[in-house]
């Protein structure tokens, strides 16, 4: 193997080691073996058969990936991933407008971030998701678990009850009108016991433990692999106070993202982040930017802005790889986050996107 | 570096380095370097094998300069100028990508650096119908949109998928992830193994800053050598291969102008050899517009402070219709 000893990953202090020695190679060292590199060094056997092991890890895994196998590299054609990518479901928000921008809700193996002034329904849109994450497949959902990290505090229990309940309430609305095996059968496990059973809240309240959770959440993903949905509500609050150095502040954002974005892919589940507004004073006039810096601006593959226009709330879609940049109005109801109701329409006419996996089915009204 | 080995060149046996070894001669360099009569007299060692063991090693390690003439008629042999289809991004680059170079393409969060690498993928892979390999560190490569493009540029639905199965895609969120990526390629490339490569001429990294900027900063200068080890490898792909390598890059606020720079320091600005900054035309969110202005930063061959209009829309990366490009300096 011609993999340069710089690239491999070793500690830095070895590698010192190994230049001043005049090994340039992997090879070289493999050839080596664990005795002669210990003495030409100096280092102890232990040591030197460790970095060894690491050594010959790399190299099958390189020589693994050249042959054709599958190794254990994410490597596949577009055509492949077009396939995935179509089959995959995503997480609607119940609200058809927020729905349509997104492209039919939020992706799975994305991260998405929603910034907004304090008020304007981030939490409220983590809890719906965390409960929409639920919804069978037979009714257009991904029916998977949620993991609710919360930061700041705000995760209300009876809320998130409430929103269940609607939710649950729709649900049987529409097996109702639509008289089907598999709704009734879904309808018995969907109740709101087992949508509260299926999120696991963890409570983080400094940034060290923020990073910790996230560092052991790979682990706790593969053992409830149902879970489909990460929400970190208040990724902002930890970061900005009580921090003295701005550039480690950086770093460890970035390293933050980068296991984010890991475990989103690894384990096919959408990330939903929140993130606080910051004010930037300019030479005319001050706007109102989204926190942390503007290398954070590169960790989200999709950005949600949520903001005010007198009293409508409205949402923007600031980032995306794939849909175009728009504004839509919401609302918040005590059944969740909804869509704005024209004004000449009887009640009970949420339209929600249907997977277009399923056949187009419409809503009946009562 | 090369240590001094048995085997080297014939002559140089194992008693020989053990002697050179104790009056300190360990390497190639510092027994080229050295005086051989001092050292034939202080190790016992003949003059002339000694003579003979240098000339070895110098025709062995040593680098032969090459005739300007010859270079020239290499590179023209050798380079071949990839068009993007979009002609004002062909203009900014003068006629296209160039094998043999990195490109890098710089721009803040939403500027439209992964639309134009994947209206680069699919017109290299549709046009020219090479491979293409994608290297993603962000998530953000959508199968969907590079379909929506290739759907734009060709009506025969064989066409498209033929093109999507020239694209490779690999996802590597960590630097190491990356280098054995490439080491990977390096190792395709020089067995000449065609059955999924192909032709391959481009390859697209985005972003490279994701996966550097977390090791970068503070007093460790772990950061560093990984990004200069990157750096050759990506230069070394470039010019041994013929690739057109191009990358993403983030822009950072300086801390004491408040402007916008490109991420990963000074070191990085010397390894691409085109720099185009994206921007967005018009305020944050206010107004939402798919235009985007494309300035050159660095380049080797047009003046810098060239700006042209690009339209990341629905279709494809194109020029705006009604507005010509604007040359500004």
């Amino acid at each position: 193997m011609q993999r340069a000893v710089g690239s491999l990953p070793l500690g830095p202090a070895l590698r010192a080691r190994l230049a001043a020695a005049g090994f340039q190679t992997a090879q070289e060292l493999l050839d080596t073996g664990p005795c002669g590199l210990s003495r030409e060094i100096g280092i102890s056997k232990e040591e030197a058969l460790e970095a060894l092991q690491v050594v010959r890890q790399e190299c099958s895994g390189d020589a693994a990936r050249t042959a054709g196998g599958a190794g254990t590299t994410r490597k596949c054609t577009a055509l492949e991933l077009l396939e995935e990518e179509q089959a995959q479901g995503f997480i609607i928000t119940f609200c058809s407008a927020l729905d349509n921008i997104l492209g039919g809700g939020v992706q799975l193996t994305k991260i998405t971030e929603v910034c907004g002034a304090p008020g304007v329904g981030k939490t409220q849109l983590c809890m719906q998701l965390a409960v929409d994450v639920q919804i069978p497949e037979c009714f257009g959902g991904v029916c998977g678990e949620a993991v609710f990290i919360d930061t700041e505090g705000s995760f209300m229990v009876d809320r998130v009850a409430d929103i269940a309940a609607a939710c649950v309430q729709h649900c049987q609305l529409i097996a109702e009108t639509h008289q089907e095996e598999d709704h009734q059968k879904a309808l018995e496990t969907f109740s709101l016991e087992s949508i509260l059973s299926h999120i696991y809240y963890f409570r983080c309240r400094d940034y060290i433990e923020l990073l910790a959770q996230v560092y052991l959440l790979p682990d706790f993903l593969s053992e409830h692999s149902k879970v489909r949905l990460v929400v970190i509500d208040g990724i902002a609050f930890p970061f900005r106070h009580d921090f003295e150095d701005l550039s480690l502040r950086t770093r460890l954002l970035n390293g933050l993202a980068q296991q984010l974005i890991i475990i989103a892919n690894d384990h096919k589940s959408a990330v939903v982040l929140t993130n606080q507004m910051t004010t930037r004073i300019g030479q005319s006039q001050s706007t109102l930017v989204p926190a942390l810096g503007e290398s954070w601006g590169h960790a989200a593959t999709v950005r949600l802005i949520f903001h005010w226009d007198k009293s409508q709330r409205l949402a923007t879609l600031y980032k995306s790889p794939s849909q175009k940049e728009s504004t839509i109005p919401y609302t918040i109801t005590p059944h969740g986050f909804r869509d704005v109701q024209p004004p000449a329409v009887t009640q009970n006419t949420e339209s929600t996107e249907m997977n277009p996996r399923k056949r187009p089915r419409r809503e009946e009204e009562k | 570096m090369v240590v001094l080995r048995a085997g080297l060149c014939p002559g140089l046996t194992e008693e020989m380095i053990q002697v050179l070894r104790a009056n300190g001669v360990r390497t190639v360099v510092d027994f080229v370097s050295s005086d051989l009569e001092d050292v034939s007299q202080k190790c016992s060692l003949s003059y002339k094998a000694l003579v003979a063991v240098r000339r070895v090693l110098l025709a062995q390690f040593s680098a032969f300069p090459a005739n300007g003439a010859d270079l020239y008629e290499e590179l023209k042999s050798s380079t071949a100028i990839l068009p993007t289809r979009s002609p004002s991004l062909d203009q900014l680059l003068d006629s296209g990508l160039y094998t043999g170079e990195v490109t890098e393409l710089m721009g803040a969060p939403g500027s439209g650096k992964t639309q134009v690498c994947l209206s680069i993928a699919a017109s290299v892979s549709l046009g020219l119908k090479q491979h293409v390999l994608f290297l993603d560190s962000t998530g953000g490569f959508t199968a969907s949109r590079l379909y929506q493009m290739l759907q734009a540029q060709a009506e025969d639905e064989e066409e498209q998928l033929e093109a999507l199965q020239r694209i490779q895609v690999a996802r590597v969120f960590d630097v190491y992830e990356m280098l054995s990526a490439l080491q990977e390629v390096r190792d395709r490339l020089s067995q000449q193994a065609v059955s999924c490569t192909g032709p391959l001429k481009t390859v697209l990294i985005d972003s490279v800053s994701a996966v550097i900027h977390p090791l970068l900063g503070g007093r460790q200068s772990e950061g560093l050598a990984i990004m200069m080890q990157l750096a050759r490898e990506l230069k070394m792909l470039a010019k041994e291969f013929s690739l057109a390598v191009v990358v993403t890059n983030q822009v950072t606020r300086d801390s004491s102008t408040g402007l916008l720079k490109p991420a990963l320091g000074r070191s990085w600005s010397f390894v691409p050899s085109t720099r185009v900054l994206l921007e967005s035309k018009g305020a944050p969110w206010e107004e939402v517009t798919t235009r985007r202005s494309a300035s050159l930063a660095k380049s080797p061959r047009q003046p810098t402070g060239m700006q042209v209009e690009l339209d990341i829309g629905n279709s494809d990366v194109q020029e705006p219709s009604p507005a010509t490009p604007t040359e500004g300096l």
